[in-house]
């Protein structure tokens, strides 16, 4: 041991050079050639997609007249908002001239039941998946995935005939229940994945506590989810927003959502093309997908990770 | 303790998934207050038999019974019993004071009652200032002290324990262990106590069920399981340093004895199972500690003359690793001797301390 004890000393000398050495933050070197390739490639590729939409903004901007001199990248020289107004309450698209407006409150009236009913349908039926593995579950799983992979325009025709049948066909209530029944196979994979990730030894205590199939779910399960509500309310709303599919065939002109409405207004052939409404109403219609992602960005994000590592 | 009644009684338990067989016709009787701890490796059925006792798994075959009430398809939170897990599995979004109510809460307790079983377990557990967190704020140990808490305000005739140490450090593990057993000494419950260290299942059973691949092995006191082991997995599973085996052949006849190569050892002090000595391959198992050196050996009963090998000094002894015949051999000294590789020595030791196992059973002879 005595022979071991001298360069055993010399680390701890090392120690003290270093600690004596120089301090405060790590230099930084901003021009670094990493840097330059990271930072330019992003930009690079934000402007790109960029573009259009600032293509949008400005000629949603400028008054027809100034649309006709053919400089699509220049900035208005004189701002209105006419054609805002023009797209939100005054376009025309056949028979009734009261703009979006109209198909924005039917989007929303799809849309909130919508989300709300396929969301938690599919809660459910993750968690009776993941934790509760009643006979059969495998199967039922192995069907309903199948069904994420079936494209929905095999199923619209067969629909379309459930719906007469049951006498929803036209309503915005038939359109709710598609729109659920589509939702299903990949919220329901969704929430599986994320209460499979979750420790079983949590849903055991509270089984030995006590808590039943819903006293399990509601108090132990939901308050622990969050994130995944949070995707899952992403995913449903920016799908459901944007159809236009169902939307089209599922429902009469009163009750077309805003997409459908969007297509009539921009495809409508009698006059002039008038590329600022048409622009100002695409930036609308966008609107609601684009607020619901700004401002729950940051869990979805989250949500998405917890989801993937333990998938 | 038997006196006092049965506490837990599993009868035939067998439990299958698909065509495998995790627990095989299993029975086990634990006693009103009893401690038993199951000992076993990973994947021997340990932690599944504690499930089935629970209530989560449901079982292929056979009957539970807890305090004589069939229990068998019982919903876990109709068997009177409390449950602490290894990962604690404390609810994160609660508080502790509502982690130990929850389950009082879901059985519709009143709330005078509630805050008085809480402060209960919390006084016994010292965990008083810590009500008010959220586990995400706890230490391991802490967190390990409200888990059992939780089970403890649920007022339950048995305690399940599954693997509850495992996830702390080798310092708070061992403090836990002794509050472990103070809390049982204290409670008088019924304990069922799942682990694959053999110091918590010495320190803490009454009796030890060391279980392989579904089969309950030996089940009886800690002392006569290290001493008297029944099989060879047993012996060498219990004990650290492990056991010495060393493999030969026994001739019957008076002294019977045990030969391996050049070594002849005398069974005349070897207590024989039932049915008495019987020529044929064995094997012949000797713990460490039960082995004599230098002076001490030549006053044993048997005492032979090997070489140093290895020195593994682990602090509060030393083991000393040899050859007898031509199987490794160790032994344990005490710290303070000095010796080096190649060094002769003189080994003895008592063979009625020692183990004789059938080479093709396993089985103690």
């Amino acid at each position: 041991m005595a022979d071991h004890a001298v360069p055993a000393a010399t680390p701890s000398g090392v120690a003290r050079a270093d600690a004596s050495g120089p301090s405060g933050p790590k230099p930084r070197h901003v021009f670094s050639r990493r840097n330059i390739f990271l930072y330019g490639t992003l930009i690079v590729v934000a402007v790109y997609y960029l573009l259009p939409l600032y293509v949008m903004v400005v000629t949603s901007l400028k008054g027809m007249p100034e649309i006709r001199l053919g400089n699509i990248f220049s900035p208005p020289l004189e701002i209105t908002f006419e054609p805002w107004v023009k797209a939100w309450s005054q376009a025309c698209t056949g028979l009734n001239c009261d703009g979006l407006s109209r198909g924005f409150w039917n989007s929303v009236r799809i849309t909130v039941p919508s989300v709300i009913l396929s969301i938690a349908i599919a809660s459910v039926n993750g968690y009776a998946l993941a934790n509760w593995r009643f006979k059969g579950a495998d199967t039922f799983f192995v069907i309903l995935i199948v069904g994420a992979f079936i494209p929905y325009q095999v199923m619209i025709y067969p629909i379309v005939i459930i719906l007469r049948e049951i006498g929803l066909y036209g309503s915005l209530s038939g359109l709710v229940i598609v729109h659920s029944i589509f939702g299903m196979p990949i919220l329901t994979l969704l929430f599986r994945n994320y209460f499979t990730s979750m420790p079983e030894e949590l849903f055991r205590a509270a089984r030995v506590d006590g808590a039943g199939f819903w006293g399990i779910y509601l108090r132990i399960m939901l308050p622990m989810s969050l994130p995944i509500f949070v995707v899952a309310v992403i995913l449903q709303v920016t799908g459901i927003w944007n159809d236009f599919l169902f939307g089209v065939v599922y429902t009469r002109p009163d009750t077309y959502p805003m997409t459908v409405q969007l297509n009539n207004i921009v495809n409508s052939v009698q006059g002039v093309k008038e590329y600022n409404v048409n622009m100002a109403a695409t930036i609308l219609t966008g609107l609601v997908p684009l607020v619901v992602y700004f401002i729950s960005g940051k869990l979805f994000v989250r949500g998405i990770a917890a989801g993937a590592v333990k998938g | 303790m038997a006196a006092n009644g049965t506490s837990v009684s599993i009868q035939d338990l067998s439990l299958n998934f698909g065509a495998v067989s995790v627990l095989q016709t299993l029975n086990l009787d634990v006693a009103e207050g009893e401690f038993i701890v199951l000992l076993g490796p990973s994947g021997c059925g340990k932690s599944t038999l504690l499930n089935c006792i629970a209530g989560l798994l449901d079982i292929s075959e056979g009957r539970i019974f807890i305090k004589g009430k069939n229990v068998t398809w019982e919903e876990p939170k109709d068997r009177g019993i409390g449950m602490v897990f290894q990962s604690y599995a404390l609810y994160p979004q609660m508080t502790v004071e509502k982690n130990l109510s929850f389950g009082l809460r879901v059985a519709g307790v009143p709330k005078d009652e509630i805050t008085k079983r809480i402060a209960r377990a919390a006084e016994i557990l010292q965990i008083e200032p810590l009500l008010q967190r959220k586990p995400a704020a706890l230490s391991g140990g802490q967190r390990q002290r409200v888990a059992i808490g939780r089970a403890l305000v649920r007022d339950v005739d048995v305690f399940l324990f599954d693997e509850p140490l495992s996830n702390l450090d080798a310092k708070l593990r061992s403090e836990l262990r002794v509050e472990i057993k103070l809390l049982h000494r204290k409670l008088q419950n019924t304990m069922i106590y799942v682990t694959h260290d053999q110091i918590e299942a010495m320190t803490l059973a009454d009796r030890i069920a060391v279980m392989k691949g579904g089969v309950i092995q030996q089940l009886d006191a800690p002392q006569t399981i290290y001493n008297r082991p029944v099989n060879r997995f047993v012996a060498g599973f219990l004990g650290s340093p492990a056991m010495n085996f060393v493999e030969g052949q026994l001739e019957a006849g008076a002294p019977a004895l045990f030969k391996s190569g050049s070594v002849s050892i005398p069974l005349d002090r070897y207590a024989f199972d039932g049915a008495g000595s019987k020529s044929g391959a064995c094997v012949f198992g000797i713990r460490p500690e039960h082995i004599a050196f230098g002076e001490a050996a030549n006053s044993m009963p048997f005492a032979t003359d090997a070489a140093v090998e290895i020195v593994e000094p682990m602090g509060s002894d030393t083991l000393v690793w040899t050859k007898l015949g031509a199987h490794n051999f160790s032994f344990r000294v005490e710290a303070e001797k000095t010796l080096r590789n190649g060094d002769p020595v003189r080994i003895g030791f008592d063979p009625a301390r020692a183990s004789l196992f059938d080479s093709q059973s396993g089985n103690r002879m």
